[in-house]
């Protein structure tokens, strides 16, 4: 097992590699120069050449690709261009408020999300399910940015309970958080009750029922560490788009977040800074796999075999 | 107080789908006697899984509905007492077996765990207890017993039968159902199987229905036969009944269709048609557009019960007219 962990964290470097590659040529490819964008529309021709000079924008990709790898083994991944901080500082201050409201937002889901599924499942056809089951469709097709500003009428306007916006104690994540979690409760809900639906018609279901087992045990014990298989792989997708995805949330909200960070950079052609997000991104959602993978081996011995 | 342990009376299931209502089961009685065997045999669809449900009251709801009948088990009407009470007496009074053992284990479920719960439940034994029991019954079904903390994938087919039959087993109880218990067994290992069985339901004193379809096996452990077409039993009788004085013809279109050993060259003859629609069973005796025999009243009228003796019967119109009615089989 220990072994499996070491091959898949080895894993991730051909991974950071090609994305780090990818982005790197992709950004060099779109228009706009970066030296007259940190300059300004008042610099000189002489000024602008002499700074691309200093910068090594004038080398080839490859070199310039080279040179910023080489960085990145440092743990140097650059200075913003437009605000000149370093990028580590600045995602250092970012991530971790994106990871805070995705993983409130993940929780919530949870939370609302499995119990809602399993009992759907388990009355299914009943008012309950159907409730449910529509709740689950609106909460899917709601755009984050709408449900975000219709919390934010009710809730802060109307009501004045929670802030409308800003990072600000914990009142403040409350409304970001759900905004963020309904979408995902509503796609973990109808994919939790699916796989516990396949799962009670399983002939071992039957088994534990023949036993004696009661109703509620075969249920928790019996199905639904089967059914939390597929739940599991939503949950980790869920999360890792939540990571890199909470753009319009944070926007929304001005939750001081890496989405935000991200989207204000690429507006500003700001390369080094882009390139730290997504490499931050990359990472998270690499790293959000392992531990689902993990997970994995952990509830089904059939897969702990097989990571030998 | 009777001696039967088991005694269904009339029994009738129905599954209600969309597409229409299936009678699975039709009005059968069954009485079984204790440390008795009894076989239940028919093709897939008569209904012998429905039935064998019914006695747990599993039938899945939906679809399925139990519309009429009785069944008492151990002297207790299953049909009118509350979940808890029927959740006691599975497991503990009346086991399963199920009929694929490939699918009927818990695969995240170490298999000392499922023989073990079946035991916490109705011996209240603790974990410790539990686990010890439950490495004594894979001992007693060929297993050594620190494979408890095995899962089932770890297991062969044949040793997920054997681990099934000691869950059945766990809590000695009074009927064992056998839902195709050898079929999906390759033949050495269905032999082991059986001969497993036949040990443990002498040791146990265990009464137990078999359901099979292969007319080899009921030979080798049933002491009566019930022979079932669409949701009826169309003949019941003891072993030797069955097997020397056949007398309904779907019984023989069974016989006539196995394989004959001594002479090889023999062609078989197998029962024409395909069984009734069950969404639409025909009126009149359900087997009346296979029969070899079919007579106009056949169409007309279910037929009745028809005693040969006090345990010997068969549901059959050519025995109305004339009791000592001789089918082909039997008329060398």
């Amino acid at each position: 097992m220990y072994k499996y962990i070491f091959r898949r964290i080895a894993m991730m470097i051909p991974v950071m590699i090609g994305v780090t590659f990818l982005v790197f040529f992709i950004i060099n490819l779109t228009p706009g120069d970066a030296a007259s964008m940190i300059l300004g529309d008042g610099a000189t021709e002489e000024s602008i050449r002499a700074l691309r000079e200093e910068m090594g924008l004038n080398d080839p990709v490859i070199v310039q690709y080279g040179r910023y790898m080489t960085n990145l083994l440092k743990g140097d991944l650059g200075t913003s261009y437009s605000t000149g901080k370093t990028v580590v500082g600045e995602i250092g201050q970012r991530f971790p408020n994106t990871f805070k409201l995705t993983i409130s937002a993940i929780i919530i889901s949870i939370i609302i999300s499995i119990p809602i599924g399993i009992i759907s499942a388990t009355k299914q056809y009943s008012i309950f399910d159907s409730v449910g089951m529509i709740f689950a469709l609106v909460g899917v097709s709601m755009p984050s940015f709408w449900t975000g500003l219709i919390l934010i009428i009710a809730f802060s306007l109307n009501f004045r309970w929670f802030p409308s916006g800003g990072m600000d104690g914990l009142k403040s994540l409350v409304l970001p958080a759900f905004t963020l979690a309904i979408a995902s409760t509503a796609s973990i809900t109808r994919t939790t009750r699916s796989s516990m639906l396949e799962v009670v018609r399983q002939d071992y279901i039957n088994t534990a029922k023949a036993k004696g087992v009661s109703k509620n045990i075969v249920i928790r014990k019996h199905a639904l560490k089967n059914a939390l298989i597929p739940a599991i792989t939503v949950i980790g997708l869920e999360f890792g788009i939540l990571l890199g995805g909470a753009v319009l949330t944070e926007t929304v909200f001005s939750w001081p977040g890496i989405g935000r960070l991200m989207v204000e950079s690429i507006q500003r052609k700001d390369t080094p800074m882009v390139l730290g997000c997504i490499i931050v991104f990359a990472l998270s959602f690499s790293i959000v796999n392992l531990i689902i993978d993990i997970l994995y081996a952990y509830i089904d011995p059939r897969i702990r075999a097989n990571y030998r | 107080m009777n001696d039967y342990l088991l005694d269904i009376e009339n029994l009738q299931v129905q599954y209600v789908t969309d597409d229409g209502t299936v009678s699975a089961v039709n009005g059968i009685d069954i009485k079984l006697q204790k440390g008795k065997t009894l076989g239940l045999v028919g093709e897939t669809g008569a209904g012998k899984t429905t039935t064998a449900m019914s006695i747990l009251r599993l039938v899945p709801h939906p679809p399925g509905k139990i519309i009429g009948g009785t069944i008492r088990l151990d002297d207790t009407d299953i049909f009118n007492i509350s979940e808890k009470e029927m959740e006691r007496m599975r497991g503990n009074i009346v086991s399963m077996i199920f009929q694929d053992p490939m699918t009927a284990l818990n695969p995240v479920i170490t298999v000392g765990d499922q023989i073990a719960e079946a035991i916490m439940i109705h011996q209240k034994l603790n974990q410790e207890k539990a686990n010890k029991k439950a490495e004594e019954m894979l001992e007693l079904v060929g297993i050594p017993g620190n494979r408890r903390n095995d899962y089932p994938h770890q297991f062969s087919g044949g040793m997920k039968q054997r681990v099934i039959i000691a869950i059945a087993l766990s809590c000695s109880p009074k009927l064992l159902i056998a839902d195709e218990p050898t079929t999906a067994l390759d033949v050495t290992i269905q032999a082991q199987v059986l001969e497993l069985m036949k040990e443990l339901k002498t040791k146990y004193e265990m009464s137990m229905i078999l359901i099979t379809h292969d007319l080899g096996v009921v030979a080798e452990v049933c002491d009566d036969v019930a022979i079932m077409y669409a949701g009826r039993i169309v003949e019941k009788g003891s072993l030797q009944d069955i097997f020397l004085t056949t007398k309904h013809p779907y019984t023989e279109g069974l016989f006539n269709s196995i394989p004959n050993i001594d002479n090889r060259k023999a062609e078989l003859k197998p029962i024409k048609g395909l069984m009734s629609d069950p969404y639409n069973l025909p009126t009149g005796c359900s087997f009346a557009d296979r029969c070899d025999y079919v007579m106009p009243i056949c169409r007309e009228k279910s037929p009745q019960k028809i005693f040969f003796s006090e345990n010997h019967y068969t549901e059959c119109h050519l025995y109305a007219t004339d009791i000592d009615f001789k089918l082909g089989r039997h008329q060398e």
